[in-house]
């Protein structure tokens, strides 16, 4: 929190400090202080000024500059702190770096030149208060605007900015200059703007003035700025009519709702995907069985030829006439013959993914309530987003596993008991959720890159496939609508 | 924008000031250097792009001050032109007047129209203390300014530019203008009639650049205004002797002074010899006379007999007469050349000598002329024909 600029009239308060995290191994300690009359950045060595003005109060200043008819004159009302960094690093024990901030809240425009001094540049003060009239502790600068001149501070400008400079007790008063520059034939107008710290050396006496969200914010975070609001009538209007966009826990009922889309939709999602499983683990089915026929097919066809080799062999033994050549070829044929069958059972073309879905299933099926449905497997992962209806967050298995996401066998223990999943597929939430935040938290601790590992090894083993399930048979296409089409049962 | 003319500039300029902006432009001589006038450009307006007829407000004002020229800007607005103006003093952004010394700002009177020159001369007042300030950051310089100033002939007829430090070298330099108290006075009139652009008024400046702060290098240059230049016979005539090292201005301006006003003193001498001449030649060859110039006793025409051989004598006197020898030019009346010109002959060098006085010179013109005279006869004859 930072106070105001206080001027000569109030002692410093003491700065409340912020303490970031640790990061690396620089630890970054940042102090505020309001600058005050005493407490001149001159004395110690501020390196860094930055300054910035908020979009409406530049537009507003820029407003009443253009549509002046001469020169126009104002202050600027603002605060200016500064910001001690310290960084301690390995290498050097600390190091503090100072920034002035200046940042200009508003302005007070003048209504006519020579407002509050005479020709010779002299200010009165009875007239300078009549201006300011109780903001006069708020300055911390002044601006002047005129057309097509330089960019350069004039001889009276700098006579009153030094006169200010006293008065106000501000030791390091801005300048802001605007300039209007227009081609002959008024095609082309720029408005040009430098802030100046004049009190400083002459070297160093321009500086950046930034204006937050000004510019491609498609690319950048929109910026809060810290200009406090202070309005009696915003804070009014905003309690009377607050109650109709927020709920009693203070958050925006839109949120609440948008949540409530959200978990419909995550929903929807969880039900295609126990649809898709199904299918898979159907469709793994069916290629064993494959597999399986294939395998037989072979073997009969080995003993065939086995047996007429058997026979040719008896005939050429009879008619007693080697051939040497031949038989390498034999033998390598043979060989051939022989080398292949232990490189069956082929692996299907499809992912490494679906013995996980088998091996699941025989320890669901030891797992399984008496519910029917063996689709609680393929668990999607529930992302907990903030301000949803407040609901645990469903860790651990749902994190662990994806469609396409092994799970530890060897890690997991049996006797976890894994609440089936019972969607309702007609978007109501709340209640799956709870269902699967039961006692799910160790499952995916021990997830590691292993686990493919262990399927390699444990790939061979072929459930029986329930009879159910293969008779149902067919593969689930997804529709556009993410809707798994063809016939299942629950 | 730039060479604008004055009357371009003050049609420009919105109505209320142009009153003050006249005076500058057509009388405004500030400084020293009198011939260059001031100079207006870059005449801008600090009104909305959509107001009518002229009102710029605001322009650069050029200065010549000290052999450089400063380039101001004057703000007014034309919206309020009772309000005094703003200034922006090019690069010289150290400098910052006191608004105490400058009376025409603190009393501004808009109804004045000689306010704004008014005001522009206590400006350069004021510049002029704020460069001598300058000079203290060489002490070699600053003597120099002490010493000068000590005398009153110098004190106020002097301009300073003391340069900025050059950063890459730190070598400081300096300009002194200074105007040479030396009477143009007595110079005969016709002398300086004859120039094109407007006389103005007689000046000699002497510009002295010191390229570094211990004056081993110095450059000094002689400024005459057209008229002077003219009557003492052109730029190529004056040659300032260069400046002594290990000297100081307060021993060279005065020998410049005295050189300046030696050669003055031989022009107008010469003026009077030649007139003298002239006079003699009158008195002496009476009716021969055809013509002479009675203004500036330059030339003079003499139609002369002998022997029934008459022939034309033209005289012209040069500028530094008596020092150097007039050139006598015999011409025929009687044979032409093969161009269509009467045949002459020019005598440059003839018994002569300038300690003669006027008398003396037409009589011995006379012994010459009846020596020369058979000479160019034949000459004619032989190589002219009639």
């Amino acid at each position: 929190m930072i106070g105001p600029f206080t001027g000569l009239f109030h002692a410093a308060r003491d700065p409340p400090r912020t303490q970031s995290a640790f990061m690396s191994q620089n630890t970054l300690r940042r102090k505020s202080v309001p600058a005050t009359a005493r407490d001149s950045g001159i004395d110690r060595d501020v390196f860094i000024m930055a300054a910035s003005i908020s979009g409406y109060t530049f537009s507003s200043v820029c407003y009443h500059s253009a549509n002046s008819n001469s020169d126009h004159e104002g202050f600027l009302l603002g605060e200016v702190r500064q910001e001690e960094t310290v960084s301690i690093s390995d290498a050097q024990i600390s190091s503090s770096e100072f920034v002035q901030i200046v940042e200009i809240h508003n302005h007070e425009p003048c209504a006519q030149l020579f407002s509050f001094y005479d020709y010779a540049g002299k200010i009165n003060e009875e007239n300078l208060n009549n201006v300011l009239k109780d903001r006069r502790k708020n300055v911390i600068g002044w601006y002047r605007f005129r057309r097509n001149t330089q960019q350069q501070m004039s001889f009276r400008e700098q006579i009153i900015h030094k006169q200010l400079t006293q008065l106000l007790g501000v030791p390091d008063l801005v300048f802001l200059l605007f300039s209007f520059i227009s081609t002959a034939n008024s095609s082309t107008h720029a408005l040009e703007y430098v802030l100046f710290r004049p009190n400083r050396s002459r070297y160093n006496q321009r500086i950046q003035l930034s204006i937050p969200n000004l510019g491609n914010t498609s690319q950048q975070e929109y910026k809060v700025s810290s200009v406090p609001n202070t309005s009696l009538n915003y804070a009014k209007v905003i309690k009377e009519h607050g109650a109709e966009f927020f709920d009693k826990d203070g958050v925006m009922k839109d949120i609440r709702t948008i949540f409530q889309v959200y978990g419909a939709l995550q929903d929807k999602v969880q039900a295609v995907c126990g649809d898709v499983e199904q299918s898979e683990r159907v469709k793994e089915k069916l290629q064993e069985d494959v597999n399986q026929v294939k395998q037989q097919i072979a073997l009969r066809k080995r003993k065939t030829e086995e047996d007429r080799r058997l026979q040719e062999s008896q005939i050429v033994d009879s008619t007693s006439t080697p051939e040497v050549s031949t038989k390498p070829s034999e033998t390598s044929f043979m060989s051939r013959i022989t080398f292949q069958t232990p490189s069956a059972p082929e692996r299907p073309s499809t992912s490494p993914n679906p013995p996980s879905y088998t091996d699941l299933l025989s320890q669901g099926d030891n797992l399984l309530s008496s519910s029917s449905t063996p689709t609680n497997a393929a668990l999607l992962p529930r992302p907990q987003a903030v301000g949803s209806p407040g609901h645990p967050t469903p860790v651990s298995l749902a994190t662990g596993l994806s469609l396409g996401m092994p799970l530890s066998l060897g890690a997991n223990p049996v006797n976890t008991p894994i609440t089936p999943y019972l969607g309702n597929g007609d978007g109501s939430s709340s209640d799956s959720l709870d269902r699967q935040a039961a006692g799910q938290e160790d499952d995916d601790e021990d997830e590691d890159s292993s686990e493919y590992e262990n399927l390699v090894s444990e790939g061979a083993r072929l459930p029986l496939v329930p009879a159910s399930a293969l008779a149902q048979g067919r593969p689930a296409a997804l529709g556009p609508d993410g809707d798994a089409r063809g016939s299942q049962t629950t | 924008m730039n060479n604008m003319s004055p009357e371009v500039a003050l049609h420009r300029i919105s109505p209320e000031l142009r009153p003050l902006l006249c005076s500058v432009v057509r009388n405004g001589r500030v400084g020293l250097d009198s011939t260059n006038c001031l100079r207006v450009t870059d005449l801008k307006t600090g009104c909305t792009s959509l107001t009518a007829g002229p009102c710029c407000d605001r322009f650069k004002l050029h200065i010549p001050y000290a052999g450089q020229t400063l380039k101001w800007d004057i703000i007014f607005n034309a919206r309020y032109p009772a309000l005094p103006p703003d200034f922006i003093f090019g690069e010289d952004t150290e400098f910052l007047p006191e608004p105490s010394e400058l009376p025409h700002l603190v009393q501004w009177d808009a109804g004045n129209p000689e306010c704004l020159l008014q005001l522009v001369k206590e400006l350069i007042q004021q510049y002029h203390l704020y460069q001598c300030q300058r000079l203290r950051e060489s002490s070699r310089l600053l003597f120099e300014y002490d010493s000068l100033l000590e005398d009153p002939s110098y004190s106020r007829n002097m301009e300073i530019y003391a340069g900025l430090k050059n950063s890459w070298t730190g070598e400081f330099s300096a300009r002194f203008l200074l105007k040479l108290p030396v009477d143009f006075s007595n110079i005969p009139v016709y002398l300086l009639k004859d120039t094109a652009l407007d006389p103005g008024e007689d000046v000699a400046l002497l510009s002295v650049s010191f390229e570094d702060a211990e004056a081993t290098q110095v450059f000094p240059k002689l400024y005459l205004s057209p008229s002077i230049e003219h009557a003492l016979g052109g730029s190529s005539a004056l040659h300032i002797p260069a400046f002594p090292s290990g000297g100081c201005l307060i021993d060279y301006v005065p020998q410049v002074c005295q050189l300046l006003t030696n050669k003055v003193q031989y022009v107008i001498q010469g003026y009077h010899k030649r007139r003298e001449y002239i006079a003699a030649f009158l008195s002496h060859f009476g009716m021969g006379v055809v013509e002479y110039d009675a203004e500036g006793f330059t030339k003079l025409t003499l139609l002369l007999m002998w022997k029934d051989f008459c022939f034309l004598v033209h005289v012209d006197l040069p500028l530094y007469f008596p020092r150097d020898q007039p050139t006598l030019t015999f011409q025929s009346v009687y044979h032409f050349t093969s161009s269509g010109q009467l045949y002459s002959q020019v005598q440059t060098s003839y018994p002569y000598s300038p300690r003669w006085d006027g008398n003396e010179m037409a009589k011995r013109a006379k012994v010459y002329f009846k020596n020369f005279i058979p000479q160019f006869q034949e000459g004619a004859f032989a190589n002219g024909k009639l």
